[in-house]
């Protein structure tokens, strides 16, 4: 019973798969890796006609081990700093050819919140056509799981280690999106990997905009999250559930949706499956202080973006993932 | 190629020459488990096959893959206790499926639109084979046999067919036109009729052994138990099987004020509800076990059907729960009361559960009836030897097999340990599967019962809630003799009951794995793939990361160790 098929011609099956295959089967990606499922599903929505460039990170490293490449559309990498620079550089070049080729630069959560930041900005701040793609880990995950200004308070990382000085990370997970969104740009999203659905259509959004888009990936690493690399949807959905990671859609810098939270999750219910967490359920009275913070947290984003629910809503929590027979969901 | 001075550059998918699949340690596979709904079907119908055909193909489809188990859903939909319901994982979510439902809006359809069955052969060379008996065992085996190609020839002593369904189920549960076109069809499937036949007066067991290599008796249980309070009976007694085929027949029920039936099963409901619809005042039932409902104990509730239990206490039939009669009130020999008192099942200290009246609860209940309900067992007259002295049911193994006779078979309520249409429906189908092997000279062996797949296996972040279908029915001050309670429901929520089902254990091609796999190492196949797929796990490249496992809605995918 557990045989799967045998007379089908799999190589050639691969070819054709009824979507657009813009990386392949081969990366070196961790099991369950999230940003190469979000690199997976974001290339599926851009479609052939893109260029890409990718900063230094996880996605560079395991999909580019030379001399292969896991890439089917034009994809460059340059520095830690600049992908927003060279995207920057190769879309001014195709206007000059009278080209219609969008310009996608990718970043980890390390490159987009803090060394290419000021690369970032200054492309937004100039106009650009393109997207920015930023895959949010929460960590410097290819360099050992540093903390990042992403990095969410109270985790531990190699570098905010949780011990007797410390509960993890002392500081906030930066509010990026807030920060695109003074620059005025046409549009700005954020997303998870546990809504493909929602993943997509935010991509072909922002690939239809004339100008400067941004979008912000939830992905979780279940090396550096610590968790078992099946669960990665699971933690995923539980960060939108809980109100920690806010799905939201942000027109001209001003909130424009937000999908609603239908029953509203503990915030332990997200932080007791990753290891970066354990340390908050010791028996420790700085944990269950930290705890209530990240409650708190929680509770503040809520009220910011008006996430609870009011019933059911055919595009909050539950129902945006809810599948079909034939997969008639999956847009 | 132009020359690149600086930096690298790589073709695009080289990553495809590194086969990541060396890293696995498990590997998914798809791996089929039965739907809590079919493990449960006593006639061994696969809801969850046959709500998959009508999302997938429509409802001649969805019909089709039902009577390939079950040759009467018009039947079976209306009066099933419908144990796939309480199974059904979808219960614990929000409702079941209301599998009944779906069930009868298939045979209704067939009905209407004159579907004849599919698979059986013109050509049926295998041996013959007799049945004695035309209600729903005796059908199922006749069914089942033709499909396996047998010629198959029907004996009944009533000028129709049908057996209890005919003779025992009130209109109002079960309409005649309904029952006579289902009836219609399944003696035209191509079987021989042959009506007015009582078994021992107008052919015998020896002449129909001597004909046919093989027999299949589904007499019923026709006759009712008897019965006493310490060896006294009322004169006027007769037992509820009786009085209710005799309302059934002719519409004549036993005139009365006020009356006292007893027993807790199907036979005591149905009477109750016909004193009621013959205008008795006061119905009273008495049992020894407990009404049906949440947190009471299979073992301590009433045999009939909830359903019905709560329909006849809408109607105003008083049950009496934990009672027993201990005492006939008589003037000279006509009955002017009971006497009750409370009574439970308690074990015992050698671990047997014994019924114990509690002294002291007595009560005195005025009635000028009783009906006894108490069972029905086999009528004896022609059956010889085969029915032992003593015992009241055939006596027979897992596949029908009568003990001792190794060329007979038999099912349904002669059985004793059954009781329902479905169950009735399931014995003439395994008997019918072991006569063939019997036959063919195969040594039949007994279905395996597999373990039904849990809803801690499926994924219900994937399913949205919505409600079972409200079903239209008669209001109480509505309700006569014939007209039919219970309305059904409609193609449009038929179909919508199709989506609702979670699809336990089977793949139902939502794309999950498809769309969630990090690695690209699940393909999409536009054929069906050998396993009844349409994905296929491309092992060169899988990780065996399990995300599909953990995300697969149905639970059909399993992570296995490697090698």
């Amino acid at each position: 019973m557990s045989e799967t098929t045998v007379d089908i011609d799999i190589a050639a099956l691969r070819r054709k798969q009824p979507r657009f295959r813009g990386i392949e089967a081969g990366h070196r990606a961790c099991l369950g890796c999230g940003q190469a499922l979000a690199a997976r599903l974001m290339t599926e929505a851009a479609g052939p006609d893109v260029t890409l460039t990718n900063a230094t990170g996880c996605l560079e490293v395991f999909t580019t081990p030379w001399p292969e490449s896991a890439w089917r559309v034009p994809w460059m990498h340059s520095l830690f700093e600049n992908s927003a620079a060279i995207a920057a550089g190769v879309e001014a070049a195709y206007k000059m050819q009278g080209r219609k080729t969008k310009v996608i630069a990718m970043g980890g959560d390390g490159s987009t919140f803090d060394i290419g930041f000021q690369a970032l900005s200054g492309a937004l701040e100039r106009g650009h056509n393109m997207l920015y793609i930023c895959y949010d880990n929460e960590a410097y995950m290819n360099t050992g799981i540093q903390r990042s200004s992403s990095t969410p308070h109270a985790a531990t990382t190699t570098t905010s280690p949780a011990g007797k000085a410390r509960m993890g990370k002392r500081h906030l997970k930066k509010d990026i999106i807030t920060i695109i969104a003074a620059h005025h740009i046409p549009y700005a999203a954020t997303t998870s990997v546990a809504y493909p659905s929602d993943v997509r259509k935010k991509v072909r959004r922002a690939m239809a905009i004339e100008g400067p888009t941004f979008l912000l990936i939830h992905a979780p690493c279940p090396l550096g999250w610590g968790h078992e690399g099946n669960l990665t949807i699971e933690v995923a959905r539980l960060a939108v559930q809980t109100g920690l990671f806010p799905i939201i859609e942000l027109e001209r810098g001003q909130l424009a949706n937000a999908m609603p939270i239908r029953d509203p999750r503990p915030v332990t219910d997200y932080l007791k499956v990753q290891n970066r967490f354990r340390h908050l359920f010791a028996d420790d009275l700085r944990a269950k202080e930290e705890l209530e913070h990240l409650q708190a947290l929680a509770d503040y984003n809520m009220e910011t973006y008006d996430l609870r629910g009011e019933g059911p809503d055919a595009m909050d929590t539950e129902a945006a993932d809810t599948v079909k027979r034939r997969g008639t969901r999956w847009a | 190629m132009t020359t690149l001075t600086r930096g690298a550059y790589a073709h695009p998918e080289t990553s495809l020459d590194f086969k990541t699949g060396t890293w696995r340690v498990e590997r998914p596979v798809h791996h089929h488990r039965n739907a809590p709904c079919h493990v449960a079907c006593p006639a061994g119908e696969d809801a969850q096959a046959y709500l998959a055909s009508l999302e997938e193909s429509g409802p001649r489809a969805a019909w089709e893959t039902l009577v390939a188990a079950n040759p009467l859903p018009a039947v079976t939909g209306r009066v099933c206790h419908h144990p796939c319901e309480t199974a059904c994982n979808r219960g614990a979510y929000d409702e079941s499926i209301s599998i009944h439902n779906v069930e009868r809006f298939l045979g209704d359809e067939a009905l209407r639109h004159g579907w004849d069955y599919p698979g059986i052969p013109a050509r049926r060379d295998g041996d013959a084979v007799a049945v004695v008996g035309a209600g729903p065992a005796g059908l199922a085996a006749a069914y089942h046999l033709l499909r396996l190609g047998h010629p198959v020839t029907v004996f009944d002593k009533l000028p129709v067919a049908g057996g209890t369904l005919r003779t025992a189920i009130p209109q109002y549960r079960l309409p005649r036109d309904i029952l006579d076109r289902e009836m219609e069809r399944i003696l035209a499937a191509g079987m021989e009729f042959r009506a007015h036949h009582i078994l021992g007066r107008d052919v015998s067991l020896a002449e129909l052994q001597a004909e046919y290599p093989r027999v299949f008796l589904g007499p019923g249980c026709q006759v009712g138990r008897a019965w006493s309070v310490d060896g006294v009976t009322p004169s006027d007694l007769h037992p509820g099987i009786s009085q209710l085929q005799e309302w059934i027949a002719v519409g004549a029920a036993p005139e009365a004020r006020s009356v006292a039936i007893l027993g807790g099963g199907n036979t005591a409901m149905d009477m109750a509800r016909v004193m009621r619809r013959a205008g008795t005042k006061e119905v009273h039932v008495i049992t020894h076990k407990a009404i049906p409902g949440p947190g009471v104990p299979a073992a301590d509730t009433m045999p009939a059907i909830e359903r019905e239990v709560r329909q006849a206490i809408e109607e105003g039939v008083v049950v009496h729960e934990h009672r027993g009669v201990h005492r006939l009130i008589l003037r000279g020999e006509k009955v002017i009361g009971v006497e009750i008192v409370h009574m439970k099942k308690m074990v015992q200290e050698n671990g047997r559960l014994k019924r114990i009246a509690f002294e002291g609860t007595e009560t005195v209940l005025h009635v000028d009836q009783v009906i006894p309900a108490v069972g029905q067992v086999v009528e004896r007259h022609g059956l010889g030897t085969i029915l032992a002295k003593g015992r009241d049911y055939l006596q027979a193994d897992e596949l029908g097999r009568v003990f001792q006779h190794p060329k007979l078979y038999t099912g349904g309520d002669a059985r004793g340990d059954r009781g329902t249409v479905a169950e009735a429906v399931g014995d003439g189908r395994r008997a019918a599967a072991a006569m063939h092997a019997d036959l063919i000279g195969v040594e039949p062996v007994p279905e395996v019962k597999s373990q039904p797949i849990g809803i801690e296996r499926l994924n219900l972040n994937y399913f949205e809630h919505a409600p079972a279908p409200e079903e239209k029915v008669l209001p109480v001050e509505d309700r006569g003799e014939t007209e039919e309670i219970e309305g059904g429901i409609t193609a449009r929520q038929a179909a919508a009951e199709a989506v609702r089902c979670f699809s336990c254990g089977n793949c139902f091609a939502c794309d999950n794995c498809w769309t969630l796999c990090p690695d690209n190492s699940v393909l999409k196949t536009r054929d069906v793939a050998t396993d009844g797929t349409h994905y296929v796990f491309d092992y060169d490249y899988c990780k065996g990361c399990g995300m599909c496992a953990n995300e697969c809605p149905c639970g059909f995918i399993e992570m296995e160790p490697e090698g």
